[in-house]
């Protein structure tokens, strides 16, 4: 048996498999509420499913399962160790058998999100696991957190800034992180991102549209964003 | 290749899900066991499932040896020596894990193969006795097999105990070298086994009830 798994287009019927989006980033920045969020806009139009990693088994998993947006089965939670970390990045294989667990089971799917366990700013996800990734950091977390850098700041394919609504409340500067962020990311893209702000919903929603047609055209090449980039401070 | 196949064989580093697993340790934690009662725990599994495991391991790779590779008796006689449906579960998702490696190494091999022709799932050590067949890429001997199969076997618990009851790191190390005589002996009962019918059902009653309890349990870092 020829093995197809690692290669990020296998046609099954003609199809590349499911675009596997990683949403990685410290605790409480909200990536759960992301999740929920993209299942909310997606699901109505794209087969999905989410594997998610916690420190304990199955946290997040019962919050989306909660959250009503998803049929339950579809959301799939992976033992991990007590390392998320690892889990994401140097040995996937819990999260690879959760993943074709789901395409077996509601296959074919068009698209998988997995959320990392986050524990802290540099974990990020092997692309053996997922073929893009989102880093998702928060206003709250203070307007130096996207200068601090780290491979996923630096090297996610999106960043996002968010809960902006908090912004006025923690005294940031929206602009001024998003600006910092972008410098430090090299035009790599920057989402500056609030669950009650409609319009940056929709624009996280098409970015994830724009990226699963690049999927499927074949165009779109994983990149790993690895260990901190060598950088000078002039 | 070897000498060196047999250290990646037993290695914890090796990709294949095996963080995910305590062996045993955290449904033992959870039903009271604590840090001084380590050693008594390695003891035990090296006397029980451990002798089971390495012995499935060795058989495998015989049967991996031959021409046609036919996995099923000792595949089939494993199963019936694990009455816990969980442990069996846990034992074909990290099977899982290593042949997912096999076939990474070596898609064609007859040896890896056949795994896919099983029925069900390669329990976790025929899939080793698979991998440890790959003479060029990854070949070992039985002896060489068998104590991979019981040094992970002691890693994994001791790697797990740094979660589950932190202590001292070095705590670990001398655990496993008091146990050595144990884990020889495993290692000798697993190499005189000849067939599938003679694999010793080497089950523990605790153990089992533990796999069944863990299964049921949320909150849980490990897999079993
Ligand atoms: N104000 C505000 N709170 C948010 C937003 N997104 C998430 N949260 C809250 O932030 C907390 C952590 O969110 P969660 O999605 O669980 O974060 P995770 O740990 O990264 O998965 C929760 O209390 C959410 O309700 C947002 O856009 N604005
Ligand atoms: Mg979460």
């Amino acid at each position: 048996m020829p093995d197809h798994e690692n290669r990020p287009h296998t046609h099954h019927a003609g199809r590349p498999r499911a675009l596997r989006l990683g949403v990685a980033g410290p605790v409480g920045t909200g990536k759960s509420s992301i999740l929920a969020a993209l299942c909310r806009a997606l699901a109505p139009e794209l087969s999905m499913a989410v594997v998610t990693n916690d420190i304990y088994t199955d946290e997040d998993a019962r919050f989306l399962r909660s959250a009503g947006v998803l049929p339950t089965e579809r959301i799939r939670a992976v033992e991990t160790g007590a390392c998320p970390h690892t889990a994401i990045r140097d040995d996937v294989t819990a999260n690879l058998d959760a993943v074709e667990d789901l395409e077996e089971a509601y296959g074919p799917l068009d698209l998988v999100l997995v959320e990392s366990g986050g524990d802290n700013l540099t974990a990020t996800f092997s692309p053996a696991l997922a073929d893009a990734q989102l880093f998702c950091i928060d206003v709250a977390g203070g307007g130096d957190v996207a200068r601090k850098g780290g491979p996923g700041i630096t090297g996610a394919d999106l960043l996002i800034v968010n809960k902006t609504d908090l912004a006025p409340h923690v005294e940031v500067d929206v602009a001024a992180m998003v600006a910092d962020a972008e410098a430090a990311r090299d035009g790599l893209p920057v989402l500056a991102l609030s669950r009650k702000d409609p319009a940056s919903v929709a624009e996280l929603a098409d970015w994830v549209r724009a990226l699963l047609v690049r999927h499927r055209a074949g165009v779109h090449v994983p990149t790993d964003p690895g260990p901190m980039a060598p950088h000078r401070h002039a | 290749m070897g000498a060196l196949a047999a250290l990646l064989l037993g290695d914890g580093r090796l990709p294949v899900g095996g963080h995910t697993y305590s062996a045993g340790l955290e449904p033992a934690v959870a039903a009271g066991l604590t840090r001084d009662r380590v050693p008594a725990l390695l003891r035990a599994r090296l006397r029980t499932t451990a002798v089971t495991e390495a012995a499935g391991a060795v058989l495998a790779l015989r049967a991996a040896h031959r021409t046609p590779v036919a996995y099923e008796p000792v595949q089939r006689a494993l199963a019936a020596r694990m009455p816990a449906a969980p442990q069996r579960e846990v034992s074909a998702t990290l099977g899982r894990g290593v042949h997912r490696l096999a076939r990474r190494l070596a898609p064609d091999h007859p040896a890896v193969t056949a795994l896919a022709g099983l029925g069900s799932r390669p329990l976790r050590p025929v899939a080793f006795g698979a991998l440890g067949a790959l003479g060029a890429v990854m070949g070992v001997t039985a002896a060489e097999l068998a104590h991979a199969v019981v040094h992970d076997e002691l890693q994994t618990v001791a790697a797990a105990a740094l979660k589950l009851l932190p202590g001292d790191p070095l705590d670990s190390v001398a655990w496993l070298l008091a146990a050595r005589p144990d884990a020889e002996s495993a290692v000798e009962l697993a190499l005189a086994v000849r067939t599938p019918d003679g694999l010793p059902a080497r089950a523990a009653p605790l153990t089992e009830q533990w796999a069944l309890d863990h299964a049921r349990r949320e909150r849980r870092l490990f897999l079993a």
